[in-house]
């Protein structure tokens, strides 16, 4: 990430314009994790995520659930705390190629947020079905929702908020004010995670396992389309870059 | 910013830039939409994506286009509408049908043992290249809407035909008469099956009359060109710029 508390790079032009190492071991990151966590689900869901009476509940998915609630406070905790700390409060004087720069370090973050949000809108959703489907739950905290709602869920979360304040503390495009869809685009999937309230009263209320399509989840879905808030972030990016290249490429 | 500086240092640092911003794009793109759309599509019509013994005549026919045609207009209304890119419903489908491939062999058989040819997804991708064709060689949102979302329902079930149809073949099993999928549904008993019953068993679906398809394919295109139009102008207003000012 660009060093952004001076806001005139004098000598910029060492550093390259998009860090490709950077956003390689980001993704990595994600991917390993993610494997690592899929491989820990087909140890230890049928080992000891069947009955959450039972002691090994307690041992491999309690206390994994502690863990990442603390892990993931922690984690959005300092990591927004370090983008906002360290923001550029002259930001509408910066250079043209440090923006540029800034802007391939925002596209950094809204890839990780792509990945992000297909592991927890997509891959650890439809699992969740697929588990319930299989397993009649006798708690909230099932394994699969352990990795579903309380971590895949707040890592998009964290990680799509991380974006959005990279872009509203060092981007010049974003200094008018809030960009509408922006925040839909970052609020409305980080609503999934309060709507996990009303799905789990449902869920006690009622005994439905599991129909996916029932009523009871459709908060999960209308609050899922804001994700296509990302077109307007695509295209204030595109008008950006256009800009700053437009004389370049003319 | 200094209007007399440049960004970049030559054109062809310009062009490269251009380029590398185009692939970061269609990366966050395709995967953005795909979780927002798979996460709408299973929740309004998955449980008759899931499972064979759910792809019936009747409410698979009905219920999968009426769900699935929303995102693709959305996302044409971005594609087409500001770029002049003539694949946002393909990029939808594609995405939609990458996340539950991936999540049906490695979570479905990989997690819980369904065997794939149990929980395979419906495929959609002919209706969205007509969706593309359509727009792009009409340039029309109505046109789009009223052919191309009627084309989207009607298609649904021939392109579906070839890969749900061995499944359909009649067996008689203990006495009884049902499909190979229904077959395949009491062997792999699920924690909803009760429900799934009550739901598959509505009115005349399960006979073997031939005319249950193409009228579900009908008035599923019927909805699909309504639901067309109301997509694309909510994909308008997700493809605004617009800043909200602090009071």
């Amino acid at each position: 990430m660009a060093a952004t508390t001076e806001s005139v790079k004098t000598d910029a032009a060492e550093a390259p314009l998009l860090n490709v190492r950077n956003m390689l071991l980001g993704a990595s990151l994600y991917i390993v994790f993610y494997g690592w966590v899929r491989w820990y689900e087909g140890v230890y869901g049928w080992s000891a995520g069947l009955d959450s009476f039972a002691p090994e509940f307690e041992t491999y998915w309690m206390n994994f659930l502690y863990i990442e609630f603390v892990l993931e406070a922690s984690t959005a905790g300092i990591l927004w705390g370090y983008i906002w700390k360290t923001r550029d409060r002259k930001v509408m004087s910066i250079t043209p190629r440090e923006e540029l720069r800034r802007h391939f370090t925002h596209w950094v973050w809204l890839v990780m947020y792509a990945i992000a949000i297909y592991y927890g809108a997509s891959y650890f959703t439809e699992q969740d079905g697929t588990w319930h489907q299989t397993i009649v739950r006798d708690t909230d905290f099932t394994p699969s929702h352990i990795i579903e709602f309380y971590l895949s869920y707040p890592i998009y979360i964290i990680t799509g908020f991380s974006a959005f304040l990279y872009a509203k503390t060092r981007l010049p495009a974003y200094q008018q004010g809030m960009s509408l869809q922006y925040m839909v685009s970052v609020i409305g999937p980080f609503m999934i995670l309060p709507n996990v309230g009303l799905n789990e009263w449902g869920h006690t209320f009622w005994f439905m396992e599991e129909l996916f399509v029932a009523p009871l989840h459709y908060g999960f879905v209308f609050f899922g389309w804001a994700a296509l808030g990302v077109m307007g972030v695509v295209n204030i990016e595109v008008a950006s870059i256009s800009k700053l290249l437009k004389k370049d490429l003319a | 910013m200094s209007a007399s500086q440049s960004a970049v240092r030559s054109r062809a640092e310009a062009v490269k830039v251009s380029r590398t911003f185009d692939w970061l794009i269609c990366f966050t793109l395709f995967f953005v939409v795909l979780g927002g759309y798979h996460i709408h599509y299973m929740l309004t019509g998955g449980d008759w994506d899931f499972w064979t013994d759910w792809k019936d005549r009747r409410l698979w026919v009905t219920v999968a286009p009426i769900v699935s045609i929303t995102f693709p207009a959305a996302v044409q209304a971005m594609l087409w509408w500001r770029y002049r890119l003539p694949f946002g419903a393909v990029l939808c489908i594609l995405g939609l049908l990458l996340g539950e491939w991936v999540n049906r062999y490695l979570n479905f058989w990989g997690w819980t043992y369904f065997p794939v040819n149990f929980v395979f997804p419906s495929n959609l991708m002919p209706g969205a290249i007509l969706l593309d064709v359509i727009l792009m060689l009409s340039g029309s949102m109505t046109a789009t809407a009223v052919l191309g979302g009627l084309a989207y329902g009607l298609v649904f079930y021939p392109g579906n035909w070839a890969i749900v149809g061995p499944l359909h073949v009649p067996v008689e099993y203990n006495g009884m008469m049902m499909t190979l999928a229904d077959l395949q549904g009491y062997h792999y008993v699920r924690t909803g099956t009760p429900e799934y019953i009550r739901m598959v068993e509505k009115g005349t679906l399960r006979t073997f009359g031939k005319d249950v398809a193409p009228v579900s394919a009908f008035f599923s295109g019927f909805v699909c060109i309504l639901i067309y139009f109301l997509w694309h102008f909510f994909g308008r207003w997700f493809n605004s710029t617009e800043f909200v000012k602090s009071a």
